[in-house]
């Protein structure tokens, strides 16, 4: 929450001063060049992919002088993903926004995109590169201070020490391995912490079915595991259901939000004692600062301040602070309750 | 008749262990006894609980593709059919249960469509069964993303329930998995429409020529595939209380592996639909248990291929032949050798 309260203060602030300058109010990163723009997701099959969109079609509708947005899920191929940059810039996008999952392996793409003259702004992934070589600038997120929030948060919470257990996305993610790094980082030198399964994670690729596989063959392997870190908490929610019907007791999770995983938190708190939780913000709004990015610099607008998207604590079962675990019954399980957008307006999104 | 007719008449009696189902019993076997003693995790309650319903998923898929692949052809189109019942059962109620039913019998209208698509293509228009699944694939896809922009919803209380819940310790998922196999197994194996429509896989023009409605069956084989696949995508639907979109791509080259591993040729004919469900568990307990050893990912990957290459290779390589030429090779050059 904290994250998109700084972001909208971040907004509110350009879009006074965009006022200040503007007659017609636009925020400052909004340029006086028409454009049309692409947005390229390497994997959209997932909800939060769902809310992340949305957010780039909101961020866009901002500024009108782009005027049109198209949008292209690569479906977790990598294939599918560079053509389908290639194909944006066949339609003449003059910005592109791009997420690229496959990592290294799109930077050709990306490359070609950004010699063709178009405006291009990698976000999330690491895919190499240099900024003004192979693209305008990689719009990052800081995951190693997601992995130190994590780690200060276990550090108090499980002063003894204790088994941890990583999860993440697909194997070499960047997202994974920084977080792996800051744990490392905060608790890799005290020998009471150890490090169990595969190092620097256990490779799920984000995808609830394999995790539910990878966590429940953990499970049995480790009959010790005190806490879990994941960064797709909502991931992991049906392999902790099916482990809590066999008798598992919840450890400590340390994660990122989603409602099922806050409403899992509510419904098993009073019979798990050792299930206490912390979550990161989920970031769904990364998507807008590279947003703001993209289009700031092909309509000439003026480009934001931020470079990176700030990683930000949003719920703690233990102190409360910023939030107390958030479930919302109303609710699909399915919404971000970090996120800008409302979660009732998430719940009414249908399609990319 | 000579007597080496009769023996083989009696070889091929109805009560015999197929070859295909030796090899995967005895493979099954073995695994499990490598997993207990290498890997004794991977046996133990949870991480059977966790896995068996996946297994129950691919088995119920995989007797799907056996039927297509009994009528020499392929079906490709597994993917966009499970994700899209999956889609379907997910985002069409939207989390209220009241909605689930018409949801589920939209999912098997979608699918019954789809097997007439697909059985259309092939048994009519003649082409060829890799493109034409191909095709339909990528439509079902296109309906799929249609419907949901590629972000299904949660599974609904009642989905989940009816999956999750247990009979006799085991969730209704597995018994799924196993009371599908029983099924489809009697239907091939014991019934009258078995038995033509192996015949009609094995040599179409000969069935013709006895007086069999060969399209028909032939229809019947993607009808049927289309409607495990359904069933199997609902299942998914409740296992994974949040699946995602593509739920069905993992399930294309493991469901013609299981097919293969289970002894049933590529070239159509006789099936082994109870084989086809057991390498479904075999796949999926080799998995459970490279992830139990805790070797790096790609490792796990590489166990998993040599696994299925050596699998595949006992039915796929005529290994007779191959020593027969080793040995006349050797021979030669022995006889070479003496001349010299």
């Amino acid at each position: 929450m904290a994250s998109s309260i700084g972001l909208v203060a971040v907004m509110a602030a350009s879009t006074l001063t965009a006022t200040a300058s503007s007659a017609a109010g636009l925020p400052s990163w909004c340029g006086p060049k028409k454009i049309t723009m692409g947005f390229t997701d390497g994997f959209g099959g997932n909800s939060w992919r769902l809310v992340t969109t949305a957010a780039v079609r909101e961020e866009v509708k901002l500024c009108p002088n782009v005027t049109k947005l198209y949008y292209a899920d690569g479906q977790g191929k990598t294939d599918k993903a560079i053509s389908d940059i290639k194909g944006m810039v066949a339609k003449g996008v003059k910005a592109l926004v791009v997420f690229p999952d496959s990592g290294q392996a799109m930077l050709p793409a990306l490359r070609s995109a950004y010699k063709a003259g178009v405006v291009t702004v990698p976000y999330r992934v690491w895919a190499g590169g240099v900024a003004g070589k192979d693209y305008n600038i990689f719009i990052g997120s800081d995951f190693v201070l997601a992995g130190k929030l994590w780690g200060n948060w276990i550090k108090k919470n499980l002063p003894n020490g204790g088994n941890i257990l990583s999860l993440s996305g697909p194997a070499g993610n960047s997202q994974g391995v920084d977080e792996a790094k800051g744990l490392q980082s905060v608790l890799g030198s005290d020998p009471k912490y150890k490090f169990i399964g595969t190092q620097p994670y256990e490779v799920t690729n984000w995808d609830p079915g394999k995790a539910q596989e990878v966590l429940t063959a953990a499970i049995a392997k480790y009959p010790n595991i005190d806490v879990i870190t994941t960064d797709f908490g909502p991931s992991i929610v049906s392999a902790l259901q099916a482990a809590v019907s066999s008798g598992w007791k919840v450890p400590a999770i340390a994660g990122s939000d989603g409602n099922v995983l806050g409403c899992f938190y509510a419904d098993n708190k009073a019979t798990q004692p050792n299930f206490k939780m912390m979550t990161v913000s989920t970031q769904n709004d990364h998507s807008r600062l590279a947003t703001d990015w993209a289009i700031a610099l092909a309509t000439g607008g003026k480009v934001p301040a931020q470079k990176a998207y700030p990683s930000t604590a949003f719920e703690d079962s233990v102190s409360g602070k910023p939030s107390p675990v958030q479930c919302r019954k109303d609710l699909p399980g399915d919404v971000y309750l970090s996120a800008k957008m409302s979660g009732a307006a998430q719940a009414k999104l249908k399609t990319n | 008749m000579s007597s080496v007719d009769r023996r083989d008449v009696k070889k091929s009696s109805r009560i015999q262990i197929s070859r295909g189902m030796r090899t995967v019993l005895i493979g099954l076997a073995a695994l499990y006894l490598a997993s207990a003693l290498i890997a004794p995790t991977s046996v133990s309650r949870i991480a059977q609980m966790g896995m068996l319903p996946f297994a129950a998923a691919l088995a119920i898929v995989g007797l799907g593709q056996t039927m297509v692949i009994q009528q020499g052809g392929i079906d490709l189109s597994v993917a966009g059919s499970v994700s899209l019942a999956v889609v379907i059962v997910t985002w069409g109620p939207d989390r209220h249960d009241n909605r689930l039913i018409p949801a589920v019998l939209a999912a098997f209208g979608a699918a019954i469509i789809t097997g007439l698509i697909n059985g259309f293509l092939i048994t009519r228009t003649k082409l060829n069964s890799i493109v034409a699944t191909l095709g339909t694939n990528a439509i079902l896809y296109g309906v799929m993303m249609g419907l949901s922009g590629g972000s299904p919803r949660r599974t609904t209380e009642r989905l989940s329930n009816f999956t999750n819940n247990k009979i006799f310790g085991l969730p209704h998922s597995i018994w799924f998995g196993v009371i599908v196999t029983i099924i489809v197994t009697v239907i091939l194996k014991r019934t009258v429409f078995g038995r033509r429509f192996e015949a009609v896989g094995a040599n179409a023009r000969a069935a013709r020529a006895a007086g069999l409605k060969v399209g028909r069956y032939q229809m019947s084989a993607y009808v049927n595939a289309q409607i495990l696949y359904c069933i199997a995508g609902i299942i998914l639907g409740g296992v994974i209380s949040q699946p995602t979109a593509y739920q069905g791509d993992d399930y294309v080259l493991p469901s013609v592996a299981v097919v293969v591993l289970g002894g049933t040729s590529l070239l159509g004919g006789r099936g082994f639909p109870a084989a086809s469900a057991i390498s479904a568990l075999f796949l999926k307990q080799l998995d459970m248990f490279v992830l139990s050893l805790g070797v790096p990912y790609g490792v796990r990957t590489l166990v998993i291929s040599l696994s299925l290459m050596i699998g595949i290779a006992i039915y796929a390589v005529n290994w007779s032949s191959i020593r027969q030429k080793l040995m006349r090779n050797s021979k030669s050059r022995t006889l070479s050798s003496a001349s010299a």
